[in-house]
Order: structure tokens, then sequence, then C-alpha cells
């Protein structure tokens, strides 16, 4: 289980992205690009700063949800713990959805 | 038709739990809550129905069916209060803290007409917050969802009729099973393999 951030009620909400939601837009790139996501790719894609990417990138490698491959240029790739993780988001999200509810 | 529904109540109550364990988000945590309220009231109402039948309507028990009927009415009153609560704070258009009030003051009402409104009321809000959803997603569970809440609305209004006209009251159960097999209808498509 990947831990969530509750979110503050004086914040707005289009503007807060929890730190769940932002290991899931990590995670969801590296999806995307078929498993083989490169830094930039994973900057863009989700969002992020340079000091934030490696932040996270090093949190969810520590949760084994992804796993890091090269020496020179690093690959980012989703590990079966990270692909199962989010085949259960998916269903959450839509689950979630279903009702008008944001994660 | 109580005991269908209390399975497909505490199946999404499930479903809701396994999303908050997963995402940590209150809401989902109150659609959670909201859902096992509603199954505990419909399993009461059920079961003192049940007892009721097997008495052959005796004096002593048809208070039991009194008894189920307004726990089952108390507990779906805090549960569509709860999700009330729920959309209100992912909007945060009006204080939260004035509709825990309402939700709380409507407890102080008997089980009558006005009573009966008020869980009306409830889910008409909640009925045109899935109905708006679904405008904007276009996705089928979105429909099956407010389509779900739709029928426990007519259900609830058919309950409301059967004070006076007594052909509402078989109508208003069949609402609320169609109300749950839509709900069902989602949670089977949510959980289909990809």
């Amino acid at each position: 289980m990947i831990p969530g951030e509750p979110g503050s009620s004086t914040k707005p909400v289009s503007k807060y992205r929890s730190q769940f939601r932002i290991y899931v837009d990590v995670m969801q790139v590296i999806q995307r690009e078929k498993n083989q996501a490169k830094p930039t790719r994973i900057l863009y894609g989700a969002n992020l700063s340079h000091d934030r990417l490696i932040k996270y990138l090093e949190e969810l490698k520590s949760l084994g949800v992804i796993q890091e491959s090269g020496t020179e240029d690093k690959v980012y790739s989703l590990t079966q713990k990270g692909i199962e993780f989010m085949n259960n988001f998916k269903k959450v999200e839509s689950f979630a959805s279903a009702f008008g509810f944001r994660i | 038709m109580e005991f269908i529904a209390f399975v497909i109540a505490a199946a999404v109550a499930y479903q809701a739990l396994k999303g908050y364990r997963l995402s940590k988000e209150r809401t989902l945590l109150y659609l959670h809550f909201s859902f096992v309220l509603i199954g505990a009231g419909l399993l009461v109402d059920g079961l003192s129905s049940i007892v009721v039948l097997l008495s052959q309507f005796h004096r002593g028990f048809v208070v039991l069916y009194a008894l189920g009927y307004t726990i089952n009415f108390i507990a779906q009153l805090i549960a569509y209060g709860l999700l009330v609560f729920a959309y209100l704070q992912q909007t945060r258009n009006i204080s939260a803290q004035f509709a825990a009030t309402a939700v709380v003051s409507a407890l102080f009402f008997e089980r009558n007409a006005f009573a009966e409104l008020i869980l009306i009321f409830l889910l008409v809000y909640i009925t045109a917050h899935t109905a708006m959803n679904y405008s904007v997603s276009k996705a089928t569970n979105s429909m099956l969802v407010f389509g779900a809440f739709a029928s426990l609305t007519i259900a609830h209004f058919f309950f409301l009729m059967f004070i006076l006209v007594p052909i509402f009251f078989p109508l208003a159960h069949i609402a609320q099973l169609l109300g749950f097999l839509l709900l069902l209808g989602m949670l089977l498509r949510v959980n289909q393999p990809s």
C-alpha cells in the first residue's frame, strides 16, 4: 500500500495535488512509456521539478513499486508490485469517479 | 428485497473501503460508512419484517416492525446526510458544518411525512450531483450511479405516497431494488478483469 497525504480543508481542491496523486502520476507516465521511462519524460509527464522528481523516484523505489536500470541513461520501470498497484488504482478511480469523487 | 439490497450495499461499502485503504481519500471513507449504514438499516428492517410475518402479525411484534422501520429510516438519514457531506467536502461551496447541523437537526423529527421529505431532499441533492457528474463524464458507470440514486429517490417518494395510497408500497420496494441492482451493475463493471 502506498501512503496518501490527507488533504487540508483550507486549500483549494483544483490546485492541490496530494503525495499519493503525484506517485500515481509518475507511475502512469512510466506505464504510458511502455514501462521504460527516462527521467526527462517522467519530469514533463508528471509536471515535477527536477528536485521533486528525484525525491519521488527514490520514495517509489523504496516502496518497491518502480525499479531503476541502466548506468548512464537511467530508465525506470514498474515492478510487479507496481503493476498490481496500478491495476487496483484504476478500479478504485473508476469506482470513485462513478460517484463523482476525485482521487 | 431488503436482503438483496443489503448484500449490494455491503459490496459497495467494501469497495469504498478498499479504495480508501489504497488512496486514503476521505470521501471514500464517507462513502463506506454511508453504505454500511444503508446496509445495516435494510438488514434491521428486513429482519423485523420477517419476525412480524412469522408471528402472524401478533400485536406485540408489530411494534418491532415499527422499530425496525425507524432504525432503517434514521440509518438512511445519517447515510444520505454523510453522502451530501462528502459532496460538500469535495466542492466546498458551502460550510460543511451547516450540512452536518442540518442532518443532526433532522434526527429530532419522528417518522412522519415531513421527515420523509428531508430524506427525499437529501436524495434529490445526491441525484442532482450524480446527474451533473454523468453529464460531464458521459461514462456508463456514472450513468448507473445516477440511475441508482434516481431510483432510490423515486422509491422514497413512493414510500411517502404509500401513506395515502397503498399501491405505492410494492412500487417503492421495486424502485428501491432497481436502484441497488444498478449499483451492482456498476460494481461488476468496475471489477471486471481488464
